[in-house]
Parts: structure tokens; sequence; C-alpha cells
């Protein structure tokens, strides 16, 4: 447990450079998630097609996006495995149901952007283009403590807590938390 | 339970690692080193269509999450092996020693160098389909059960009918149980009553809900194999002379544990059957230490204990345990004291997670000789520092089969050194439970049994009479008890208890069989008939049944119906005697001579000295002479 903790690097959310992120998406085509018209809230939550964890947030993630998105929060999935090509990657939002979009970050721009280290795991920036800023890296509840370590119910829902307060207006700082899910492999 | 042996039993390690010793350390590499560990330890499940989510089959592979393995293993989070290391020896251990994961951290910070080709040991090759080839029967769930996708696990037992006709020899029993991702472990349990189909009748969907299944007998038939699965397990084949009976009318039952995924999954588990013609010879049974009764945590209580103990009356060898309980379960130890006052662990779980609960087969059994007491110490923990605790705020927990009751078990399983031990053992055991649980319906009644079974007749009516005290309407027991006093001679105390049988439960075809052939024996055919009929209608294969129906209606005059149904009965089984005897002389009755004599003469091709078939057949032949000589 203490080693997992450890192994999290605290990130320095308002430091990220962050003005041109472009990613990939399903297609192949660079796109810039961070320029989408009409949102002032950008969600990222990394993703792999075989994780059991990140797979099991799957429903909480498509009722987060069905309250969020209609007040200006955009959702995405990104997968971070240069090994999990679009096609898997379709068939894996077919079968999970996801309503919002995935991109891929083969180049791991993103992961050293947030300083993510597991899938499931959130980002969230608020503002667009060159005035977007990171105000959350982690986790998405408390549901799982540890790997093998779960509550049977969160007690803490951190990322609908942190939109809400962002949809209400209120101020909030940035703030990171530990995330617990199937790590994020380093690229070669 | 004295802590200060505990020291004493504690062993080192065996150790397999060959990376060299102090100083000039060979380089670890994948192909020399590490993959030994690897094929052995994780990839079992870490392969495609396995539990685990990645696979761990090549170098690129492992070194890829070199990291993260060398995270998990140090935290003994993978592989999953619960029991703590030197308490006893079990087969199949997965857990890694800790010279394996001090090599494993040599070799990440090494690089994760792969070495040379030679080196790489043979990449283990797993069967497709069933491990253990085509099986002689397989089963099937006759409706897929539906995951949701998301909440609380799920503890679904899901019934599966035995088309069998006779009783066969099971020596192996294969689960496939559909998505490995979603099923997280399985337990077959037997039902020889019909129970569990009764109450998957009960419930809307598929199987019904619960974490452990409580199965009543109507015989003694103590349950003996392990007939467990959980993910990356080969499947056990028994000792030539240790298979176990399956029986026509058995229902396999389910008790799976699942595991929502995200998304709806289907599961649909498989079984395979494999059968042997050779009877058993050897017979272990299953003892089931326990005190639910005395469960009853208070919220916030962080060591609540449970223990139980049981005399050995007899030498057993210990073959398996399988500890369980649910998600308060913290600390789960189970051990033996001998005659002599020496002590053997059988296990010990440090720190209990239902998630990982399995069947732990000994490396070699355990020897206890009569007199040794088998212990068990399950400790509790209703605290809200218990993350897995179900209720937050902690409630009160009593005993209960949902998950968010407890259960605090270990299941032994024991081969009595000396022949056929289960009368004794379970005997024993059942007067033990008395002593737990005085006045139980579940111990008098199996006390009862193996009183019965032991030919104890009397004192096994007044055990069933105690069991009945607890459940005055148990079926089963009446029916039992009817079959008692028949068996004594008693027809009319036998006529009493089958009726109240079958008013206590009109779906429990054995009393409706019981009290047809006693109101039969008493000459009240006509009120025998609807009793078997009933039990036709819904066991149209009973051919028994069939055959007492026939010869009833025979008896009150209903001939043409008679011989609807005996024809039924020969044309499924052209070796009834009965049936062929029966038919004839329905035939006969309705001037139907000849086919008539046909079924005598095939009555007496089954048993050529069978005085009635004779006579009729001597008698029939007159009257067909007679009636050719009448009729030029």
């Amino acid at each position: 447990m203490a080693l997992f903790v450890a192994l999290t690097a605290v990130a320095t959310p308002d430091e990220a450079p962050h003005t041109s992120l472009y990613l990939l998406d399903l297609a192949g085509r660079r796109v810039e998630p961070l320029q989408a018209v009409g949102a002032k809230v950008t969600v990222f939550v990394f993703a792999r097609t075989d994780c059991p964890i990140s797979n099991r947030y799957a429903p909480e993630l498509q009722r987060l996006h069905r309250r969020f998105e209609p007040v200006g929060v955009r959702f995405w999935l990104v997968y971070p495995d240069p090994g999990e090509p679009s096609e898997a990657i379709r068939r894996h939002l077919r079968e999970f149901g996801y309503g919002f979009h995935a991109l891929r970050d083969p180049e791991h721009t993103l992961v050293r952007l947030t300083r993510a280290t597991v899938t499931p795991e959130a980002a969230v920036f608020v503002g667009t283009g060159g005035e977007a800023s990171l105000v959350y890296r982690g986790r998405i509840d408390d549901r799982y403590v540890d790997l093998g370590r779960s509550r049977a119910a969160p007690t803490t829902r951190d990322l609908e807590e942190l939109l809400r307060a962002l949809g209400e207006g209120r101020a909030v700082a940035p703030r990171t938390t530990a995330a617990v899910g199937c790590w994020i492999a380093p690229l070669e | 339970m004295t802590r200060g042996t505990l020291a004493l039993l504690i062993v080192l390690a065996a150790h397999v690692g060959r990376a060299g010793g102090s100083g000039g350390d060979p380089p670890v590499t994948f192909n020399r080193d590490i993959a030994p560990i690897v094929f052995r330890s994780c990839t079992p499940c870490h392969r495609p269509g396995e539990a685990a989510p990645f696979s761990l089959l090549s170098h690129a592979d492992v070194k890829r999450r070199a990291k993260q393995i060398l995270d998990v293993t140090s935290r003994r989070f993978m592989p999953p092996w619960p029991p703590e290391p030197g308490y006893a020896d079990f087969a199949g251990a997965r857990r890694l020693s800790d010279e394996e994961i001090a090599l494993l951290r040599r070799w990440v910070e090494a690089g994760a160098p792969e070495g040379a080709p030679g080196d790489l040991p043979q990449v283990p090759r797993f069967p497709e389909g069933w491990q253990l080839g085509e099986p002689d029967l397989v089963l099937e769930t006759a409706q897929p059960y539906t995951v949701p996708a998301e909440g609380t696990d799920v503890f679904r037992n899901l019934v599966l009918p035995v088309p069998l006709r006779g009783a066969r020899y099971v020596r192996a029993l294969e689960l496939r149980p559909g998505d490995k991702k979603v099923v997280h472990h399985a337990n077959v349990l037997l039902d020889h009553t019909g129970y569990a189909r009764r109450l998957d009748a009960r419930e809307p969907g598929p199987g019904f809900a619960g974490m452990d299944v409580e199965l009543e007998s109507s015989r003694f038939e103590p349950d003996s194999h392990f007939l467990f699965w959980k993910p990356g397990t080969a499947a056990v084949t028994e000792p030539a002379d240790m298979a176990w009976r399956l029986d026509e009318g058995t229902d396999l039952v389910l008790n799976l544990h699942l595991q929502p995924s995200g998304r709806p999954e289907v599961v649909r588990p498989v079984v395979g059957l494999y059968f042997t013609e050779r009877a058993p010879t050897r017979f272990p049974m299953l003892l089931q230490l326990e005190h639910d009764g005395a469960l009853d945590i208070p919220p916030g209580e962080k060591e609540f204990v449970v223990t139980d103990h049981y005399e050995l009356p007899l030498d057993v060898e210990v073959l398996a345990v399988y500890p369980h309980a649910h998600y308060l379960g913290k600390d789960v130890r189970g051990w033996a004291t001998l005659p002599d006052g020496t002590q053997r662990w059988l296990v010990w779980i440090r720190d209990w997670d239902l998630n990982w609960q399995a069947v732990y087969r000994y490396a070699r059994p355990v020897f206890l000789p009569r007199g040794s007491t088998v212990h068990m110490r399950i400790a509790y923990d209703n605290s809200a520092d218990n993350l897995r605790n179900p209720s937050q705020p902690p409630r009160r927990v009593i005993g209960g089969n949902r998950s968010s009751d407890e259960m605090g078990h270990l299941w032994i399983q024991v081969l009595p050194r000396q022949g056929d031990g289960r009368l004794v053992l379970q005997e024993t055991f059942m007067r033990r439970r008395l002593e737990k649980y005085p006045g139980d319906f579940l111990a008098h009644a199996n006390l009862a049994a193996a009183l019965e079974a032991r030919g104890a007749r009397e004192e096994a009516l007044e055990q069933y009479q105690r069991a009945l005290r607890a459940r005055p309407a148990s079926a089963t027991v009446l029916n039992n008890v009817g079959a008692l006093h028949q068996s004594l001679g008693r027809l009319e105390e036998a006529l009493k208890a089958y009726r109240e049988a079958v008013r206590a439960d009109p779906d429990y075809l054995n009393s409706h069989y019981n009290l047809g052939n006693a109101l039969a024996a008493t000459g009240a055919f006509a009120e025998a008939v609807p009793h078997f009929r009933e039990v036709v209608r819904k066991r149209p294969d009973d051919g028994i049944a069939r055959s007492n129906l026939g010869a009833a209606l025979l008896a009150t005059g209903q001939t043409a119906e008679a011989v609807v149904e005996l024809r039924r009965v020969v044309a499924a089984d052209p070796g009834s005697l009965n049936a062929h005897y029966n038919l004839a002389r329905a035939l006969a009755a309705r001037g139907e001579l000849r086919e008539a004599v046909e079924h005598l003469e095939q009555a007496l091709r089954i048993a050529p000295d069978d005085p009635d078939a004779r006579h009729d057949l001597a008698a029939l032949k007159a009257r067909l002479a007679n009636r050719n000589r009448s009729r030029p």
C-alpha cells in the first residue's frame, strides 16, 4: 500500500506546459482536444481495453458523462498503450457502451503532461487551448484502495464532486489523488 | 490457540533459484532465471482466454510490465496465495519464495535482459477446450444468467439436472465457467432431493441467490469430494479407487461468485463429467467445522472470534481443506491437536480475502491418529477500518448466506485409514453438532440417517422424531419416518407419516411414491392411483412408478388405462419383469390373449422360474386353446 502511493509522484498541475496538446483519434488523425469549442471543462480518463478495474468503471463514467456533458464538460477516454490498435479500441467502446470519444496517446504526451500512472485515472482541465490548466489528476472515487482491496461502494466520489463544484462556479484548488488500477507501462 | 508453538513450526521455504552465490553473480536473465518462475506461477492465468488481464508468455510481455510485476509480487498481491508459508505444505502452491522475488528485483534492476535463446524453457502449452479430453456427459444450464454491468459482487446458484439412467461413478468433473473474467470461483454441490430446483422456481430468472447453499439429504449421503473451481487451476481427477457416485435424479448446483465487469455479461457454465466403471473402495468425507450460530458481531468490533473443534473417532488422512468466511473474516486458522499433545497446522490465512478463497490440497496427506482433535478459529473485523465491510457504517452482523451476513467454516476432507469409516464419522460429528446446537434439525436428521444406514432403526426413528420437533413439516424426514415404520412392519404408522409428508410438501415426489406403494400394500389401490399419477406426471421417465401405476390401475379394473401405461413402461424398459407380467394380465382382462401370451413369454425370458408368470401363461394358453375350439 505504502509503496504504491510513493510510486505515484505528486504532480505540479499548474506548471504543466500544455499550450498545444496533440493526441490521435481512432482514425490516426492529430486532434487538439483542449481546443474543443464550447467546452469549459475537459475530462480525460486513461483506459485499457483489458484492464478489469477501468472496465468496472464504465457505467460510472457513462453516468458522469450523461450528467455533466450538457453543462459544458467534454469527456475523452485516452488509451495510452501503443500496442492497442484502433480496431480493438472501437470494439471496446462498443462492448462497454461508452457514449463518448476515445483518443490514443501512443507517445505518452498526455501521460507525461498529467503524470498519470494507471488506468483508470482521470485528468481534468479547465479552460481551452493555451488557457487550459490541469486542476485534478487521480482516482474517479475511492472504491479501490489498493490492488485487490476494494470497498463495496465508494465513500468519496472525487471526480463527481469536482465536476459539481466546477459546474457551480466554485473555485477549486489543483489537487491530485492516488489512483488504483493497471499500470501504464512506460514506452520502450 | 497457543501462540508459543507458532515460531517452532516455521520452516524455510524451499527455493529453486539458480542465481549463484555471493560475489560475481552472473547476470539474471529472463530465459534462464525468470521464465521458469513466470511460467509456473503467472502464466496459468496470464494468457489469452484466462481470468487475468494480460498475457505473460514472452520476454517482451514480461519486460513491459517488469516494474509492476516486481511491485505486486513484492507486496504478495500476486500470485494470489493466501496461506501462510510454513504452516502446511500444499500441492500447487503459487507463492513465490523470498529468493525468487530477490531474483526478480535483480533482473528488473539490470534492465530486464532476455538472455541466451538456448536457456529459455518450453513455453507452457495449455490444451484448448476440455483439459481432460472429451467428457462422457456434458451438462449445461437451461438458460444463461446475466450478470449486471455494475454493483456489488453477485452470488448465484444455478441448477443443472443430470439426465442419467441409473447411477454412475465419477472420476473427474471439469467446470468451464464461461467468461473467466466474470466468474471468480465456483463450488459444485450435489442435490438428491430437488430442493435446489424448488428454490430456483421461487425466484425469477435462472437460479437463486445466496453465497452458500445448505442442502437437505433424505438419506445417508455425506459430501465426500471438493468440487471446486478457481481461475488457473487444473481440473482434478480423483484417485482411481476414490470415484464418487452420481445417482439418477441428482441435480448439480453451481454456486457461483460473479464479479460485474462494467458491461452486462452472459454466463453459461458448462460441466463435463468423466465416468469410470470402477466403484470406489476408499471413501473420503468432508467435515465442516463451524459455529455460525455463535456469530453475532457488534458494530465496531475488531476482533470477534469463533471457534469449533471435533475429536476424530478413527485414524484419518487429511487430504484437503477449504476455509470459508465472508467480508468480515480477518484471520482463519485450522490445526489439529494429537493425542500426545503435539500440534499440527492445517492452514493459516492471516489476511482473509473472500475473493481468493480456494480449496487447498496437501502435497502429502496429513495423518491424524484416532483421538486427535481438529480445531478452527476465525477472527472477524466488523469495524469501519475493515474496508471490505459491506456495511458502512458497520451494523450488527449475524450468520447467514447473504454477502452482508457472515459465515465461518473450515471444511476438512478426511480419508479414514481403515475401510469405510464414514458412518462412524457422521454419527460422532452430528453428536458434536448437537453439543453446539441442542435440538438442531439437521443434526438430528443426519444422525438418524447415519443410524439408519448402520441398521439401528429404532434409534434412528427416535432421532427423526427429534428432528421433527424442530421442523414438524419436513417432508424428507416424515417420508423417512414412514419408510422406517414400513421396514419395521408397522404399516399404519407408515401410512400416517407418508400422508403427513405429502401434506407438508405436495411437490416432494418420493412421499407420493412411497404412499402409493404403502396404500397398494394394504389393498387400497384406488387411493394409490393418484399418488403414482403425480409422480409420473412430474417424472415421466420414472419407469418403476409408472409400472406401479399400471398395476394399481389394473387392480382397480381400469384395464384400458393400465394397458396404456404398461405399454409405455415395456417400450422404455423391455427388461422389466413386473411390467410385462402386469401388462399381460391387463391385456388378458381385455381379451387380448395373444399379445398377453407374448408378454408372459418375455417375462419368463427375464425370470424363467417366476411361478406367477408360469401359472398365468399356462392358464392363458388353455383359454386360447378353448377359444380356438369354440370358434372353428
